[in-house]
């Protein structure tokens, strides 16, 4: 019987076996045949217009809704991306304040949380193959 | 000649009772992927952050053993996807591997891209976030150099560095999956060519690059790819390991992030179409990147079948810089899988562990 069983697995696997080497050389055949399509320049020129398509409908949708949402008296998205600007300048001046005070701090000996909590492990490390030429 | 019996009933019973067992796994982990269950969690690898701005991190990875070696690595991350491809589980992160092997890890995550982030341009990155991330690792460890290991436009950022600070105490530099001649980019650079590919008008009009153009970008360059993957799926759902590292590589490949509007526009005008890097006529804000005058130890890993990165277009790296030590590693094996997965854990890593291992005290 284990006999039996093991020739049905046997089968069983090499149909898999062959049906994933299918797989994987269509696969490759049909990314090769795009490949080609895509690398001619008349692909090119499609792809372009699509891209300039979309640009232009981009701009016009971005405008429209400009238009819209100020008529409503509601923020637009270059309002809510001026406020981010804003912001992200309150975030650099916190930051630069930050950093001089660390330096002060270092400067007058006080050691930050950050230095305390942090694992400081010595940076004597050699590679094996170094280590045994020393022995 | 042997005579093929038919097989009994107890093994046509084994047989439907493993079939029945794998499609109850394959309806179950199905399930699980339809309705995002038990998503897996990725860059789990603990660390602090020591330094942020605007959407940048610097990560120190907390050090697995108490003695490591001298310079510290800087990982340089991609633009355009998100970092923890270097992390993405436990036993298959590259992080963790380093960690294990003794170096002390640091890595710079440029965040997801905000709106008024479009006027970012390389300069700023080069000329301006990456000198002050170096600074605090410098504090960090209270040593003067260090590694760049930079992935795909991480690497070309790291070249563009050491190019444009000759005098930057940069001790090694390793680049993986970077192209530096985009004359071997293949489709990308078809795709981009300036007869029909507008980049200013792009630009102009969307601001920062949105992550669904860069991701269908990538997928033009293998359409059949992702219908494949989904064929193999199916074929494999009754296993959770395959699952697991199909769910992980789904998340990665499908989490694109937007592109920097002005960088971007400077990668396609100056990387792409006028191919200055290889040239060795790039500038950042007026200052030359002459990749010549890097002298350090460079390592160049490459992919054989890389279809973002070609080998035609990562080969020449060596070329570029001015360095005496400096090695090429060429592995089989794709973009990703060259530093993920199981390639990348038998061979990519352990090479990288020992030729840094080398030059880190």
């Amino acid at each position: 019987m284990p006999e039996n069983s093991t020739r049905t697995d046997g089968a069983g696997a090499e149909a898999m076996e062959l049906w994933r080497n299918w797989l994987t050389e269509t696969e490759r055949q049909w990314n090769s045949f795009f490949s080609e399509v895509m690398g001619r320049d008349s692909f090119g020129r499609v792809a372009g217009s699509y891209m300039e398509a979309y640009s232009v409908i981009q701009r016009v949708l971005n405008q429209g809704m400009e238009r819209y949402l100020n008529t409503f008296n509601l923020p637009t998205h270059s309002d809510v991306v001026e406020l981010g600007e804003r912001l992200h300048n309150i975030e650099e001046r916190l930051a630069s304040l930050e950093a001089n005070l660390g330096n002060l701090a270092s400067a007058a000996g006080v050691e930050t949380s950050a230095s305390v909590t942090q694992l400081r492990p010595r940076r004597t490390r050699r590679p094996r193959t170094q280590k045994n030429e020393s022995k | 000649m042997a005579t093929v019996r038919p097989p009994d009933a107890n093994s046509l019973l084994d047989a439907a009772q493993d079939q029945v067992q794998k499609n109850r796994q394959r309806i179950e982990k199905g399930l699980d992927i339809l309705l995002a269950r038990e998503e897996p969690l990725v860059g789990v690898t603990p660390k602090d952050v020591i330094y942020s701005r605007g959407t940048l991190r610097l990560y120190h990875y907390r050090p697995m053993s108490d003695e490591v070696y001298r310079v510290p690595v800087v990982l340089i991350m991609s633009l355009v996807s998100k970092p923890f491809i270097l992390d993405l589980t436990f036993g298959q992160s590259f992080i963790q591997y380093m960690l294990a092997q003794g170096f002390d890890v640091f890595m710079v995550d440029w965040g997801i891209p905000r709106p008024e982030d479009k006027h970012l341009k390389l300069d700023d990155y080069v000329l301006d976030f990456m000198p002050r991330c170096f600074e605090e690792v410098q504090k960090a460890t209270g040593e003067d150099d260090y590694t760049m290991l930079g992935y795909c436009l991480g690497g070309q950022l790291a070249l563009m560095y050491g190019g444009v600070f000759p005098e930057a105490p940069v001790k090694n530099l390793i680049c993986a999956a970077t192209p530096v001649d985009m004359e071997g980019m293949g489709l990308f650079r078809h795709f981009s060519d300036p007869r029909w590919f507008d980049v200013d008008r792009l630009v102009d009009a969307v601001g920062n690059i949105p992550p669904d153009f860069m991701l269908r970008s990538f997928e033009m360059l293998r359409p059949m790819d992702r219908w494949m993957s989904y064929v193999r799926l199916i074929d494999n759902l009754w296993d959770p390991v395959f699952v697991y590292g199909y769910r992980i590589m789904y998340k990665w490949t499908n989490e694109q992030i937007p592109f920097p509007g002005e960088a971007y526009r400077q990668m396609i005008r100056e990387l792409m179409w006028e191919n200055k890097l290889m040239k060795n006529t790039f500038t950042l804000d007026n200052r030359r990147v002459d990749t010549k005058a890097i002298t350090c130890p460079v390592l160049n890993l490459m992919a054989e079948h890389d279809h973002i990165a070609p080998h035609a277009a990562t080969k020449p790296l060596l070329d570029i810089v001015g360095s005496q030590d400096k090695e090429d590693v060429l592995l089989k094996g794709g973009h990703v899988s060259l530093v993920a997965g199981k390639n990348a854990l038998g061979r990519l890593w352990p090479k990288v562990s020992d030729w840094l291992g080398e030059r880190s005290v």
